[in-house]
């Protein structure tokens, strides 16, 4: 590591624990904003969901630039051989994909989200969000010397933390199955209903 | 249209849930092309305790293993031919024929990265046994190691003693590691070894310095061979023994035990004889033991040291000062010492073994390890044990703690030591990934994009169907 870069990295670490912050912040206000109108047609609920698109923006700008700052931290060659970096990497993309997928279909999609059982799904979809920040943040405090209890609980489920997270050939090869099925079948479903 | 929408979020969350109980599969396996064999149990737990008098030094190891391996390198007789069967090899020797053995670095402070970092700062290098290790030839080539010293391969070493740690052969100059050494820059090694020297009640007296050395003097055993003829140089003596070998069927079926003569010592043995009619299946170790001399003969077994109930049992003494300030550190009331272990159960040799973190040692001062005080000849070893975990180290070497593939390596720079950040079952994790690293990272990387490009496809099919309901609302 050359001088230059030693510096730089110590100016840009602390700013990434400042950065991560944000979106984490701001991805839990979404969720809980979410379970309230999920259960609530109230105006507080209602009024909770208008700024869910601005919150969301927001949350996917503080997102990235959190992971950019993170991605400054190490070289590369250190970061893509550390079970703990990759892991986070692999959780912090994870969740900033997840969270702009959630921030599209709620733009898009507007008020028809809390119709009937659609409600349900973006209460499902919420969780599973906060599941991949908790995994994120969790593997963090493990990298920046602060272990949390969350780790433990992984554990129980089988996947310990220290263990680099990659799938084998075969779950790969159904990943890319569904890359290509998933909108196939949504496009044939919305085709379907039209034409019904 | 609503069945379409739940049958993608099925497809979604079952997708999750599979790359969930499938991560970390298919790719970490033994590929002994590669040296590579992962030992089932990634840590194990090793008991010490340890006393002196003034005089003597006394460590009392405790370890589990299921069953004791005492048999070690032997000669077969087959089909007119002596074969080996016992040499080191990748992961458990086959037949069982690879000894027990436990080992302890001592440094009173002179190696100051060992207090530190333990046997990680002496693994440098293309180690032997690595993926990569550098060939006999290209050791035996080496002017000074090779030709000087006799080495065949690269063993463990001090960073001090390279130019450049990530070059094995960039040995300093002779004269500077004779100034190292007198200034104790080197490790004491205490090597006992179930079958090379525990027949004998003696533990090999090591250190650690250039390369990894016997101590000035004799040592336990010597090897029993003559390539010329390609056969033993000596067999046990029938006057002494009522043998002149043993029974391959006996060490296969594991027949032999502590009461039994397994072994070949020097003063039961006799010139070997070709004429004699040898069959199929006599057997003949490849070590002959003695008692040695000189400083390498330093060690002794306060025995018996036996394997019983599922655990091994041994006790080494030594002087405290045996004299010898070249090969051994000296040990004196109120001390403090660094030292590290490693255990080899279940017939692994070579670097299968475990290895512990540094463990601070005191002389009747507090430390992780206290030795006690005692009048007398021997310990009554009535304090408690101490608790170490050993882990497998993995392919992890020097340089590339210190270099740029390794995260820490700026915590390292700054003295922190491994404990500090690392536990161990962590590194055990750790050095397995090490051995993957290429096959891993490839892996990773496609487990990430697939990741995204699976959340963006469940983004793009889950708004065209909500997308349809909008309209049609």
């Amino acid at each position: 590591m050359t001088p230059y870069y030693e510096l730089f990295v110590r100016l840009v670490a602390p700013y990434h624990a400042v950065l991560v912050h944000f979106p984490v912040a701001l991805w839990t206000t979404v969720a809980l904003i979410v379970f309230y109108r999920a259960i609530s047609d109230g105006a507080v609920a209602r009024a909770g969901d208008k700024i869910l698109v601005p919150l969301l923006v927001l949350s996917i700008f503080s997102g990235i630039a959190a992971l950019v700052s993170g991605l400054l931290i190490f070289p590369l060659e250190a970061a893509g051989a550390s079970p703990l970096i990759r892991n986070h990497i692999l959780a912090a993309s994870w969740s900033l994909a997840y969270w702009t997928v959630f921030l599209v279909t709620r733009w898009i999609n507007g008020e028809t989200v809390w119709k009937g059982a659609n409600r349900w799904i973006m209460l499902g979809l919420a969780a599973l969000g906060t599941l991949l920040i908790t995994v994120t943040g969790t593997v963090g405090g493990h990298i920046a010397g602060k272990p949390t209890t969350v780790s433990i609980v992984l554990g129980w489920f089988g996947w310990d933390v220290y263990d680099t997270f990659f799938v084998p050939d075969a779950m790969l090869w159904l990943i890319g199955a569904a890359i290509i099925g998933l909108p196939a079948l949504g496009w044939w479903g919305s085709r379907r209903s039209h034409q019904s | 249209m609503r069945r379409i929408l739940y049958l993608s979020l099925v497809i979604f969350v079952g997708l999750l849930a599979a790359s969930w109980l499938t991560h970390g599969t298919g790719v970490i396996k033994n590929d002994l092309a590669r040296n590579i064999f992962i030992p089932d149990d990634r840590t194990m737990p090793l008991q010490i305790k340890a006393a002196y008098n003034g005089h003597d030094i006394f460590f009392r190891y405790r370890w589990p293993t299921d069953k004791p391996h005492i048999y070690h390198d032997m000669l077969k007789y087959e089909g007119g031919n002596w074969v080996r069967y016992g040499a080191s090899v990748a992961g458990p020797q086959p037949q069982g024929i690879y000894e027990d053995r436990v080992a302890m670095m001592v440094d009173d402070g002179s190696v100051p990265e060992f207090g530190r970092y333990g046997g990680y700062v002496t693994i440098g290098d293309r180690m032997r046994f690595f993926t990569g290790e550098a060939s006999p030839k290209e050791v035996a080539a080496h002017p000074y190691l090779g030709a000087k010293k006799g080495q065949t391969e690269v063993g463990k070493h001090l960073p001090a003693t390279r130019r450049d740690m990530n070059d094995w052969s960039s040995v300093v100059p002779e004269e500077e590691l004779a100034r190292l050494r007198a200034a104790g820059y080197f490790l004491d090694l205490w090597h006992w070894r179930a079958h090379r020297s525990n027949p004998v009640d003696k533990s090999d007296d090591q250190v650690i310095a250039e390369a990894r050395y016997g101590d000035a003097g004799k040592g336990p055993f010597f090897t029993n061979w003559d390539g010329e003829k390609k056969q033993p140089r000596l067999m046990f003596d029938p006057q002494k023994t009522g043998r002149t070998a043993l029974d391959w069927n006996d060490l296969t079926e594991r027949r032999l035990g502590f009461g039994d003569l397994y072994y070949l010592r020097e003063d039961q043995a006799v010139p070997f004889d070709p004429n004699l009619a040898w069959k199929d299946g006599n057997t003949i170790p490849q070590r002959v033991l003695r008692a040695g001399d000189g400083s390498r003969a330093d060690i002794s077994v306060v025995g018996p040291a036996e394997w019983r109930d599922g655990f091994w049992d041994v006790t080494l003494t030594r002087a405290m000062n045996t004299g010898h300030p070249l090969d051994d550190k000296a040990m004196v009331d109120k001390g403090f010492y660094s030292i590290a272990f490693a255990v080899h159960r279940g017939a692994y040799g070579s670097r299968w073994h475990y290895v512990s973190l540094p463990v601070a040692l005191g002389l009747d001062r507090d430390a992780q390890v206290t030795a006690v005080r005692f009048d007398g000849d021997i310990p009554k070893w009535e304090q408690a044990w101490s608790d170490v975990t050993l882990f497998y180290p993995g392919q992890v070497s020097w340089p590339m703690l210190t270099g740029k593939r390794h995260a820490g390596s700026s915590f390292i720079k700054d003295g922190v030591p491994v404990r500090f950040r690392h536990n161990e079952r962590q590194l055990a994790q750790y050095g397995i990934e090490a051995e993957f690293a290429d096959e891993i990272w490839r892996q990773w990387m496609l487990t990430l994009l697939g990741g995204i490009l699976l959340i963006a496809a469940f983004g793009v099919g889950l708004n065209l169907l909500l997308g349809r309901e909008r309209a049609s609302q």
